[in-house]
């Protein structure tokens, strides 16, 4: 009985998995490169003027507000694998934005390394403040997070929500604040 | 691009040359009330941002102004942005609270004007409230709640938001330190966790002349800040430790 059960739920949540699977394909095309298994929940953004590269088993989900992903001509964004990114993100890189394996970002964050994100156009003079923001594996960062221009957060590290990271999160630990701090160390 | 940006601004706004709108705002304005100046960009994805102009009310942007996504500008009477201030995303810049006490729904409201000075940086999610005038050339950190005028060049930060230092000086050199200062204050005191900057007092017979010369050397080495024996071993609570490590000049990151 148990395994009917479980069968028909898979099966009813086919549909979902191959829309989702089949609009990465259309929707990340723009990407240098997408891992297998990418899944898209309606339609992100993707303004890729760089390099763009995503993992394997990466989720976006764009319900109520896209994901915006947005390089500059100078810009590279680095997405690991199994990265989940919820709604209302933007992930902007005028130089270079690294995010590790597994790591999960809330709804309505700011990853960025300028201070305007995703805001260039082709013609305009590149950015001479732009700092390069890292994110490791494994992290979490929660609702309404911004991370300001050369930040780095470090592996498994949890940032509460509507936080403001500034400067490096030491790895493990939970942080939160305007601007962020070590709440609780590993 | 740029066609497209004219065709969102038109019969809504009068635009200088080059627009560069990226994703569709929502502007509620007339071109006598929104007057906008040369190289005008304004980002509206992920998020649309809005500009809303009220009935006889004049809202005024610059050159080179850049506005990030999700932001909310209401203009009831007057609001001013001077030439080449950036503004980051999710940033609210309203002069009228929309209703005139708590409770009180009507349509009468005061307002009070906004003016923001040329060549200002204002951080994301910036909530900046009606009647406040920010000098040319200031900063102001993300998160920040602006309710006071804000003198040009200084860096302001907080909610409300309070001068720091000097435009240029601060930002995340600062947070630098006060990100590290708490696991520097833990090591010094063999604590068990980090500790709460804001409410602890310094017992007498922990502060020995021998933690406070730690705490001098591991500020040096992680923050390359000098601080003096002196005015450290007078402080009585980590809030003024961390308040006198703040205050100095040029803290690394």
């Amino acid at each position: 009985m148990k395994r009917v059960s479980r069968w028909t739920s898979r099966l009813s949540a086919a549909p979902s998995w191959l829309v989702s699977s089949l609009g990465a394909r259309l929707w990340l095309r723009d990407c240098d490169r997408v891992g297998a298994g990418a899944r898209t929940f309606s339609r992100p953004n993707v303004e890729n003027l760089g390099r763009i590269t995503l993992g394997s088993g990466v989720r976006l989900n764009s319900g109520w507000a896209p994901v915006e992903l947005a390089s500059g001509p100078r810009g590279s964004i680095e997405i690991g694998d199994k990265v989940f990114i919820n709604y209302g993100s933007i992930i902007s890189a005028q130089q270079h934005v690294r995010i590790g394996s597994n790591t999960m970002i809330g709804n309505y964050c700011i990853v960025a390394d300028t201070e305007t994100p995703g805001i260039e156009d082709p013609e305009a003079a590149p950015f001479a403040d732009a700092r390069p923001v890292e994110i490791g594996s494994g992290a979490w960062l929660a609702a309404r997070v911004t991370v300001l221009p050369g930040s780095r957060i470090g592996d498994g590290a949890v940032i509460a929500a509507g936080s403001i990271v500034a400067g490096d999160i030491p790895p493990g630990c939970v942080a939160g604040g305007i601007p962020a701090r070590v709440l609780r160390a590993k | 691009m740029t066609s497209r940006s004219r065709r969102w601004l038109n019969g809504r706004a009068q635009t200088g040359a080059d627009p560069y709108l990226l994703g569709k705002p929502s502007i509620g304005a007339t071109p006598e009330q929104l007057r906008i100046g040369n190289r005008f960009r304004m980002a509206s994805r992920p998020v649309g941002s809005h500009l809303s102009v009220g009935p006889g009310a004049v809202l005024q942007i610059g050159d080179d102004v850049w506005i990030g996504h999700g932001a909310a500008i209401a203009s009831h009477e007057h609001v001013a942005i001077g030439d080449g201030t950036q503004i980051g995303p999710f940033v609210i810049i309203m002069d009228s609270n929309f209703h005139s006490g708590a409770g009180d729904q009507s349509e009468q409201h005061d307002c009070k004007p906004v003016v923001i000075g040329k060549g200002c940086r204002i951080g994301s999610r910036v909530t900046i409230t009606r009647g406040v005038r920010i000098g040319d050339g200031a900063q102001i950190l993300a998160g920040s709640v602006v309710s006071s005028d804000i003198p040009a060049g200084v860096c302001a930060a907080g909610a409300r938001a309070r001068i720091v230092g000097r435009a240029g000086e601060v930002t995340s050199r600062r947070y630098g330190a006060a990100v590290l200062l708490p696991e520097l204050l833990r090591q010094t005191f063999a604590l068990q966790s980090a500790p709460d900057l804001e409410d602890r007092e310094l017992a007498a017979a922990d502060w020995t002349d021998a933690r406070a010369r730690d705490l001098i050397n591991a500020v040096r080495q992680q923050l390359g800040l000098d601080l003096e024996f002196e005015t450290l071993r007078g402080l009585r609570s980590f809030a003024d430790i961390a308040a006198l490590v703040q205050r100095m000049p040029g803290a690394r990151a």
